[in-house]
């Protein structure tokens, strides 16, 4: 059984892992690579209350719950990429314990249903923080942000190499094509939170010291939520009469499941089937019974409080900085709902990031720019790229709808922003020389960017014909391609941002 | 005053020896050939196939065993309908001619100005190429090499896609569209798709820039694709309305040439587009319409 469960769990991992690397352009109709996300149902519960809407979407989430009712913590145990990883560390690169098992503070798992109190109370008051927490949208989000930034360093440097090898250019161009044709993009934009992101990976795999899976025990929301649902289990481990009680399984079980009696506890049971393999008198064995009782999870009340203070002092001190960054808007990928009902939505998990790297590559996860509340929400960076005119890929990405699925015609409508002139030193309004990159890479087929043409007297007394360009407010969609292209270096001719003067608009 | 007479004295020399070797390479074979085939009124297979014919046959350019670098404008995210980028049958048959020579390899590609997969894909050049049996590639920015340019005027050095030098054969394939800055894009603009580093400098001062740049290219043939054409708001289009169909094809070996008879197509003179005549005054080839023996073919009858 441990062996059917290992193949499952690496089945599932390259499963999560092929849907990562499919994300990207053309996103045709194959399977969603948001699919895991889709699945989470910890994602859809706490989206679906803080932002009081159904996501159609996060339906299969409850799919999950359902067979968590009689089967338990399945999917800690078989399928969640993020435990498989946890498991892998602890077997090839954490040094034996002594005895496996030292720290059985069996009130420390509690902490991971406080912490599901805490994000249910926050989102309630509308303010989400299961961002933080998934596990699934936190891996998809090591990966985009650090992990695929990383391996595309690696492999462009080792290719620099190869390319200066004069006689290997033919190879070693036909080798990097068919690179470019499956996994790597063109272009990687690179992340300011690299390193935040893969400090808290690290520190998930640095606790497998402490304990086997100290995150799943501990902290997992996910866990918790799935846990809660398997109290009434029929899928329980049962010891027959033949077990000698040598305590092998005991100091063995990565959830610290076992009790001193050898009977299991079912909330924190993944069903790893760990114990079963290495009972020598094969006493152990999963079976369908009626539900265990050994299935309280024994909360303190004064923490129970504690949690759900916390949950809705922190939501209502959050809510509060929105009025400082409302003057202040960021701009959102084109399709965002308005600005309070994305962040009820986003989960951070920054597939939309990461689609957007294979094209326009102007994604970026804030790291202030949209406020404490939106840490590490998707805002658009025109130095590190630009919104492509026909790609709607972040749209039909986002799992929980915080960015609308839009078709193409649709999307080319958005307005996500304004461009203006900076005409202090753009080229033509300062140097009085023609210019007109931002008017040549301008998608729209009626061009948002206009120009005149005018004689003036240069500094020097000459005169010259220069063409001035200017927005037209009412057609910019604010893609900024312009401010991207701009050859001016530091401080673009032209930039966009989420106000909009025009004569039809109020300031 | 004496500075300047010498200057039109090289001026007018250059263009009447290019004239004269340009006529006597024509008529080094029995045959003798145009400057310039304009081919009008078929579709664009055999638009190009007629021109080139006509200018002496792929075999004039593409010699068995040779390696050909194509590059069409594939510059923009944009579908073949809306004239941004080469039509795609027309780099197909290209591809097809370069291999019924024996090419050894033939190779397509552009430095977009959109995201590079997206323009490949929906230009459909990517798949015409390739189905036509060409190696179509992204540009890698690594195989950038600084050319030295003595003859630039502006632009000493700029770097230069590495297959450009390394290839036998150049063949350009832009199509001709409007264009805010230079008025025109043909030919020699379209060069600008081969050069690494930051080309929106090359804006500062186009018409010396692209003169310059084009110096330090050779061009083996210059296949301009005038089948659609875009009469405003180019580069980039976008709008059928701006669209319209002259189905012409103009084939020269003389890079300057192909772009003023391009020119004359839209009812520019040459004379107009300042970086022809600078092109023209430093020997890259003939501007002057009168001077050039231009085969005009109508293909409808």
């Amino acid at each position: 059984m441990k062996r059917f469960r290992r193949i499952s769990q690496i089945l599932f991992l390259l499963f999560f892992l092929g849907l990562f690397f499919l994300a990207r352009f053309p996103y045709g109709t194959r399977v969603p690579s948001d699919l895991f996300l889709r699945f989470d149902p910890l994602i859809g519960l706490v989206t679906a209350l803080s932002s009081r809407s159904l996501g159609l979407l996060l339906l299969p989430g409850i799919f999950i719950l359902l067979l968590t009712i009689p089967f338990g913590r399945f999917f800690c145990g078989w399928i969640c990429p993020l435990g498989t990883l946890i498991d892998i560390n602890d077997k090839y690169f954490v040094k034996k314990r002594n005895i496996s098992n030292s720290f059985r503070d069996k009130k420390l798992r509690n902490l991971k249903f406080y912490i599901l109190i805490f994000i249910l109370l926050a989102s309630l008051f509308s303010v989400q923080f299961v961002w933080f927490f998934d596990p699934i949208a936190l891996l998809t989000r090591t990966f985009t942000l650090t992990v695929f930034p990383a391996f595309v360093w690696v492999v462009n440097g080792l290719f620099n190499i190869l390319f200066r090898v004069g006689f290997l250019d033919e190879p070693v161009y036909w080798t990097y094509d068919l690179l470019q044709q499956s996994v790597l993009p063109l272009r990687q934009p690179t992340f300011n939170s690299s390193i935040l992101v893969l400090l808290l990976f690290l520190l998930i795999l640095i606790a497998t010291i402490i304990s086997k899976r100290f995150w799943c025990r501990n902290i997992c929301p996910l866990g918790a939520l799935l846990g809660l649902f398997s109290k009434f289990r029929i899928l329980n481990r049962y010891v027959d009469s033949t077990c000698n009680q040598c305590g092998k399984c005991l100091s063995l079980c990565k959830m610290n499941a076992i009790e001193d009696d050898y009977s299991s506890h079912v909330v924190e049971c993944i069903e790893c089937a760990d114990c079963v393999d290495t009972c020598k008198p094969g006493s152990i064995s999963f079976r369908f019974s009626k539900p265990n009782d050994n299935n309280k999870i024994d909360l303190s009340k004064r923490h129970f409080l504690q949690a759900g203070t916390t949950g809705v002092v922190g939501a209502i001190v959050l809510s509060t900085t929105r009025q400082a960054v409302s003057g202040n808007a960021p701009l959102r990928p084109p399709g965002s709902l308005d600005e309070q009902d994305f962040l009820d939505r986003c989960i951070r998990c920054q597939e939309c990031v990461k689609i957007c790297s294979s094209t326009g590559g102007c994604l970026q996860p804030a790291v202030l720019k949209a406020g404490i509340e939106g840490f590490w929400s998707p805002v658009l960076d025109f130095s590190s790229g630009y919104c492509e005119f026909s790609c709607n890929l972040c749209g039909k990405i986002c799992p929980t709808g915080a960015i609308q699925n839009l078709s193409l015609k649709e999307k080319q409508k958005i307005k996500m922003g304004t461009a203006y002139f900076n005409k202090d030193i753009c080229i033509p309004w300062y140097n009085l020389k023609d210019c007109l990159v931002c008017e040549e890479h301008c998608p729209l087929p009626e061009k948002a960017i206009k120009f005149d043409i005018k004689e003036v007297e240069k500094p020097d007394g000459s005169l010259a014909t220069v063409k001035f360009p200017y927005v037209n407010q009412d057609l910019c969609t604010g893609c900024g391609i312009c401010e991207n292209k701009c050859p001016l270096v530091g401080t673009k001719g032209i930039y966009v941002t989420v106000l909009q003067q025009g004569p039809e608009s109020f300031i | 005053m004496q500075e300047l007479d010498r200057r039109h004295f090289i001026k007018t020399a250059t263009i009447t020896g290019l004239g004269v070797y340009a006529l006597a390479a024509g008529q080094s074979d029995n045959q003798s050939f145009p400057h310039v085939v304009i081919t009008q009124n078929a579709n664009p297979a055999t638009l190009v196939k007629h021109a080139i014919d006509n200018l002496g046959g792929m075999q004039s350019f593409v010699k068995k065993g040779q390696s050909v670098l194509i590059k069409p404008n594939i510059g923009w995210d944009r579908l073949p309908e809306q004239a941004a980028n080469t039509n795609p049958e027309i780099v197909a048959q290209v591809v097809k001619m370069c291999k019924e020579q024996g090419a050894k390899r033939i190779r397509v590609l552009d430095r977009t100005c959109n995201e590079p997969k997206r323009c490949y894909l929906n230009s459909g050049i990517e798949k015409a190429a390739k189905d036509a049996g060409a190696q179509v590639r992204h540009v890698v920015d690594s195989r950038f090499i600084d050319v030295d340019l003595p003859q630039g005027v502006l632009i000493k050095k700029w770097p230069v896609y590495k297959d450009v030098l390394d290839f036998d054969v150049l063949i350009n394939i832009p199509i001709a569209k409007d264009h805010t800055v230079s008025r025109l894009t043909l030919g020699m603009k379209n060069i600008m798709g081969v050069l690494g580093g930051d080309r929106g400098q090359l804006h500062r001062d186009f018409h010396t820039a692209i003169v310059d740049v084009n110096t330090g290219i050779h061009t083996t043939l210059t296949i301009i694709d005038a089948y659609r054409v875009l009469l405003r708001n180019g580069p980039s289009g976008g709008n059928i309305n701006d669209v319209e169909e002259k189905k012409t094809v103009i084939v020269s070996a003389d890079r300057v040439a192909a772009d003023a008879c391009a020119a004359d197509l839209f009812g520019i003179h040459p004379q107009e587009l300042e970086y022809l005549q600078n092109a023209a005054s430093r020997g890259l080839g003939v501007a002057d319409l009168e001077k050039l023996n231009i085969r005009s073919i109508d293909l409808s009858a």
